[in-house]
């Protein structure tokens, strides 16, 4: 669903590019912008519970699933799919 | 012991089959003593002069110690490097203190040579195997092999002095270029001894590697446990970014002893299940680095029972002058803990502005003298003798009973996740961007923030925040990014970092007016 890119692109605007979209869009690398580090990944793994109800196990966060919007979007859409 | 290159011979005579480090591969004490001699004979055979510098630019792991002792025993000086830093960063620092010798994993290899600049270096030498890489003349790469197929035996000491330089630790620097710090063999075995007897470290013990090579509680985790022939167990990079994952290692590792960031033990207690699951293994809890909040200290204290708890502090400067042992949970009411009173070996003294010692209660600022306090800097390829008694910056006051309270900087540095940065050098590499007319870096509730005036309107938040993460390592970019199309002035016209500052804290950032356009 695309409400998941929506909302995960959403949430990272808001929270940390300070709602300044200009440039960014799904397959914006997370890692090379300087967007995420350590600390942000923890707080987006919290933004991820408590919004699309996934719970992320240590595997799950990797350079390779927390990349852009999209490979997120891809790791929830096949969390919630299990889940069903 | 008088020379770090000294501690771990001893161990492996008595005890070479006893583990020294464990990571992705474990090294016996036999097997580490062997690679440093070889390590040591590799840099010898290819031009290493005493007191030459040479660079170690690996993940943590018991090859870069190995480096480590093998630049020792070579006579030389390690400079660990950051292996999350940008090339750009690390390559600023080789050429400060020109190195020649680097030891560096192959992914960091390709790097540096992406970035298509190498100099000073003239020797890499590859800590695993990898592709032959296509190097600049000048340069010559040594194989893991070549490493490998020297001569392990042992190599005649160096035969030098504890007061000669054995490690740069390079930190940020307020003008921009990051400053080397230079310690000697004393300096680090002043507290890695005073540590070591304060918890009757032996053999038994498992020592957790948490902190990078590259800042000072390292120095504890390495050396401490190889003067006692206790076991390094390496937390990696990829562990240590989860609460839960870290308290998995401490469990399956066994780990007796740890050291870290508040921060690190914080994340265990949200994420890791540290309440419920315990650490029974954790006889010692060491932290620096950050203030930690005494609720969240409380909670660490009651799930881990059997531990006792040491607060150590000092800048990498005087790597740690004073420590406060934690012996019961703090009372509801209590709002900080002490940093406790001199240790190994200091002499402290709380000066006003003056240079006049502050009665008791009174804040001064502290200044250090004794066997910790750093040689000196290395900077700008230049190296200036420390100033004794050092003045750390570090505002402190003395209470009736004797023991430091810690009020904060008297400068312009700040502490992030226990990461110590000078907003200088944040504010340095975001004026470097041609967009960038003005900026202010402020460090608010364990977050950077910076206030930019562009000077083209077309700058957006994702450009610094690329910017940055490309000259900066990850813990100096900063989160929250602000842009405004001016900045509040004193009355003599500097800008006003305190109404900066005011307005960033609050969150209310229309007391600075934003300069993004609408609909953006």
């Amino acid at each position: 669903m695309d409400h998941v890119n929506e909302k995960i692109r959403e949430y990272i605007v808001t929270t940390w590019l300070s709602g300044d979209a200009r440039g960014f869009d799904d397959e914006s690398d997370l890692q090379e912008s300087g967007i995420l580090d350590s600390f942000s990944t923890m707080a987006l793994v919290a933004f991820l519970d408590e919004t699309f109800r996934v719970h992320l196990g240590a595997v799950d966060v990797a350079a390779t699933t927390f990349k852009s919007v999209t490979t997120i979007a891809r790791l929830v859409r096949e969390k919630t799919a299990h889940a069903a | 012991m008088t020379r770090l290159e000294r501690l771990v011979s001893p161990w492996a005579t008595r005890t070479p089959n006893h583990p020294a480090i464990e990571g992705d591969e474990t090294l016996t004490y036999g097997e580490l003593d062997a690679l440093a001699n070889r390590f040591a004979r590799a840099f010898i055979a290819n031009d290493i002069r005493p007191g030459d510098r040479i660079g170690i630019h690996l993940p943590r792991s018991g090859r870069g110690v190995a480096a480590m002792l093998g630049a020792l025993r070579a006579g030389a000086v390690y400079v660990p490097l950051d292996p999350g830093s940008p090339p750009v960063r690390v390559q600023l620092i080789a050429r400060d203190c020109g190195l020649r010798h680097v030891v560096i994993s192959p992914p960091l290899l390709a790097g540096w040579l992406a970035q298509g600049v190498h100099e000073p270096v003239e020797h890499f030498f590859l800590s695993a195997e990898g592709p032959a890489p296509a190097l600049p003349s000048i340069a010559r790469a040594h194989q893991w092999s070549e490493i490998q197929g020297t001569d392990g035996s042992p190599v005649p000491s160096p035969g030098a002095g504890s007061d000669d330089l054995a490690y740069i630790l390079y930190t940020s620097g307020s003008t921009g270029v990051p400053k080397g710090v230079m310690l000697s063999h004393r300096n680090a075995l002043a507290f890695v001894d005073w540590a070591a007897e304060a918890i009757h470290l032996s053999q038994a013990d498992r020592v957790a590697s948490v902190a990078p090579f590259h800042f000072d509680l390292s120095v504890f985790d390495i050396w401490a446990s190889l003067s006692r022939g206790s076991t390094v167990v390496i937390v990696d990079e990829a562990t240590v970014i989860s609460g839960q994952r870290m308290l998995d290692r401490i469990h399956a590792g066994r780990i007796s002893t740890w050291y870290s960031v508040p921060s690190a033990l914080l994340l265990m207690l949200e994420n890791g299940c540290l309440a419920e699951r315990g650490a029974p293994s954790l006889r010692t809890v060491f932290f620096a680095g950050e203030v930690f909040p005494v609720k969240h200290l409380v909670r660490a204290m009651g799930a881990i029972p059997n531990a006792r708890f040491f607060n150590l502090f000092g800048p990498t400067e005087t790597n740690v002058c004073t420590a406060y042992e934690v012996v019961s949970p703090p009372k509801p009411g209590e709002s900080a803990i002490p940093i406790g009173r001199a240790s190994c070996g200091d002499v402290l003294s709380i000066l006003d502005a003056e240079g006049a010692p502050v009665g008791d209660g009174e804040t001064g600022e502290l200044h250090v003298d004794g066997p910790t306090v750093m040689l000196g800097y290395w900077n700008g390829g230049r190296r200036t003798a420390a100033r004794r008694p050092y003045p750390t910056g570090d505002l402190v006051s003395r209470r009736l009973d004797g023991e430091l309270m810690y009020h904060g900087r008297r400068d312009h540095q700040v502490k992030i996740h226990g990461f110590r940065i000078e907003l200088g050098e944040v504010e340095s590499a975001l004026l470097c961007h041609p967009a960038v007319r003005e900026a202010i870096a402020i460090a608010s509730d364990q977050k950077l923030a910076t206030v930019i005036v562009p000077s083209d309107g077309a700058l957006s938040v994702l450009d610094v925040k690329r910017w940055c993460a490309a000259r900066l390592p990850r813990y100096m970019v900063p989160s929250d990014v602000r842009l405004v199309p001016d900045l509040p002035r004193t009355s003599s016209g500097k800008i006003d970092r305190v109404r900066v500052r005011t307005a960033v804290v609050s969150g209310d950032i229309s007391l600075l007016r934003s300069a993004q356009t609408a609909g953006t």
